[in-house]
């Protein structure tokens, strides 16, 4: 199981209103594990009033610039990214776990290849990093940023994006969609969507010539995106995508507290929600776990090793108590959320409500 | 068109997933028993064939077989590491079953799973011999095939990209065996008992199509987890399976 470490806070840079760029160093001893691959994030951890939040954001430094940085919009209402934006200064420690995500293409330094990439808003951050890696390691590729954001003033990385244009003449270009404000030419004024797209695909994108695609951004921006580059005949797999922070799901708040006492020897009541269908049914104390319940109930729920192993079977408590027998694949976090691996959950209050929904 | 949208709806009109982070919690259970399937399938298919190894006639047979036992293996590696992203204990899951048990091979359990893994039914039956292990191979391998142009499209892109890289050797497998095979049927003793194999393997391997009309194919398609259903997969694979066999005089 990945772990967290430590990294250092040597710089808070503010790059617009309401986003900052933080560098952040490993401890000597965790360098390597830190040694990232362009267009990977970091999930970091956080205690909020208790509760841990973990959130993850897309590195945008280049493999080639020697440190860590991540780019952190806040969102409204976000624990974590206000944190970050309003108190965190150098000299703090994040906890971070190393470097994941497949959010790139391998690249090949004597190759003379056309990428695409598409941005929304602070979706630029892995894509910054693949511009910055491809075009240092591959003195041939050329890269073209269809970049949407709502107005001037928000665009992260406008300058150092501005700077890239110039280090790599003629082969990197940047198109800026503004939703908010007028530009000389109409195509570049709205949100990307289908219609930008096959305008785009007119006048500006020669199809054919793409090698490989990637997409980051809302949900709607990636699936009209996506959309036109297939019809345009490019392969799944030239296309790659990483979904937007804030597609991340919310972790849970931390569950209900069970109000009955024990009853030892008599049956339980369980509820259990699948695919948002509730079924009530009477379940044996000791000896029958809430999964074996459940599939006698005909639920349909997942499972597959039935020893604790593999977590497909996992589902959340929401009223009750209930004991795991083994864990192996849930960490403490989830556990403390209420998340249990039904095939080992075996109730031990006279009520039990779980979910294999949430 | 909205700034943001469901993960569901977003799913249903075809949006793909890149973390294990952004997955909803159905997805997630979903998703994982499709990869605990695809495991402990290769596992066993694996397992088996490490025995069919001994039963080659030749050396080139012997080398086709270990080959398909080992990629095997190795792509039920390449599955689990997308699956420890999710919580799974690796080390813990290869040992948790033991891949090379098999049922007797009168056993019939349909469409049913058995056994404490998670494998397709027809791994559960025992190979008798070479021209029945290659027998197996091919059908399976084409069903394989079949599940292959499904797979490599599920909506979870770390998985899709999988089982792009896993897709053309398992192609590879299959065809290894119809080479298999057209040896073995260029002898009128060897067709006679590889047309036995066949009565016996087909049904099994039409079965690992599950069933028509699935309840849980609906909700792998708005999943974006599964596009075709069982029918239409069984159907192609039918036809694939026929031309095929046709063809080595079967």
């Amino acid at each position: 199981m990945a772990r967290f470490h430590p990294l250092k806070v040597t710089d808070v840079r503010r790059e617009t209103r309401d986003a900052v760029v933080v560098t952040l160093r490993p401890r000597d001893e965790d360098v390597a594990l830190f040694d990232f691959t362009q267009g990977q994030y970091l999930t970091f951890r956080r205690d909020f009033d208790g509760e841990e939040l973990r959130r993850s954001y897309s590195i945008c430094a280049g493999r080639d610039e020697g440190c860590l940085k991540v780019g952190i919009k806040r969102v409204d209402g976000g624990a974590f990214s206000t944190w970050v934006n309003e108190s965190l200064a150098p000299g703090d420690e994040l906890e971070a776990m190393p470097p994941m995500g497949k959010f790139f293409a391998p690249l090949d330094e004597t190759a003379a290849r056309q990428y695409l990439g598409f941005a929304g808003g602070s979706g630029i951050t892995p894509v910054l990093s693949i511009i910055k890696t491809t075009l240092a390691r591959e003195p041939k590729a050329r890269f073209t940023l269809v970049y949407s954001n709502r107005q001037i003033n928000t665009i992260m990385f406008r300058e150092e994006l501005e700077d890239l244009k110039n280090l790599y003449l003629g082969r990197f270009s940047v198109i800026h969609v503004l939703e908010q404000e007028g530009q000389e030419i109409d195509l570049f004024t709205g949100r990307i969507d289908a219609e930008k797209m096959s305008g785009l695909f007119t006048h500006w994108l020669d199809a054919k010539a793409i090698d490989m695609a990637f997409i980051c951004g809302p949900e709607p921006m990636m699936l009209a995106i996506a959309q036109s580059l297939r019809d345009h005949g490019l392969r799944d797999d030239q296309i790659k995508f990483e979904l937007f922070a804030s597609g991340q799901q919310g972790r849970a708040k931390t569950r209900a507290v069970s109000k009955s006492a024990t009853v030892p020897g008599t049956g339980v009541q369980a509820t259990v929600t699948l695919d948002g269908a509730t079924r009530s049914f009477e379940m044996a104390r000791g000896g029958e776990t809430i999964l074996d319940a459940a599939i006698a109930a005909k639920l349909d729920a997942p499972y597959s090793c039935k020893a604790g192993v593999c977590s497909t079977c996992r589902c959340k408590v929401l009223e009750g108590e209930v004991e795991m027998a083994v864990n192996h694949a849930l960490e403490d976090y989830e556990v403390r959320a209420g998340y249990v691996l039904s095939c080992q959950a075996m109730p031990i209050s006279e009520r039990v409500v779980v979910t294999y929904d949430e | 068109m909205s700034e943001t949208m469901s993960i569901e709806d977003y799913l249903a009109q075809g949006g793909v997933l890149s973390a294990p982070e952004n997955v909803p919690a159905r997805y997630r259970g979903e998703l994982l028993r499709l990869m605990s399937s695809f495991v402990d399938s290769e596992l066993a298919a694996s397992a088996g064939f490490a025995d069919s190894i001994n039963f080659a006639p030749a050396i080139k047979e012997r080398i086709a077989a270990s080959r398909i036992t080992l990629e095997k293996a190795d792509h039920a590696e390449r599955v689990l590491a997308v699956m420890a992203g999710f919580g799974t204990d690796v080390l813990r899951y290869q040992a948790s079953h033991d891949w090379s048990a098999r049922l007797d091979r009168d056993t019939d359990l349909g469409t049913a799973r058995a056994g404490t893994d998670n494998r397709l039914a027809v791994l559960h039956y025992p190979i008798n011999g070479w021209i029945d292990a290659v027998v197996m191979n091919v059908l399976q391998g084409l069903a394989t095939g079949v599940q292959m142009t499904e797979l490599t499209r599920v909506s979870y892109a770390p998985l899709a990209e999988v089982f792009r890289e896993i897709a053309p050797r398992e192609a590879r497998h299959a065809d290894l065996g119809l080479e298999g095979l057209e040896r073995i049927c260029a002898t009128s003793e060897g067709r006679a008992e590889a047309a036995l194999s066949v009565a016996y393997w087909r049904p099994r391997v039409a079965a690992t199509f599950g069933v028509a009309g699935s309840g849980r194919f609906e909700t792998l398609r708005k999943f974006g987890l599964r596009h075709h259903p069982n029918e239409a997969l069984l159907s192609r694979w039918a036809a694939l399976a026929d031309e095929r066999l046709v063809a080595v005089g079967l």
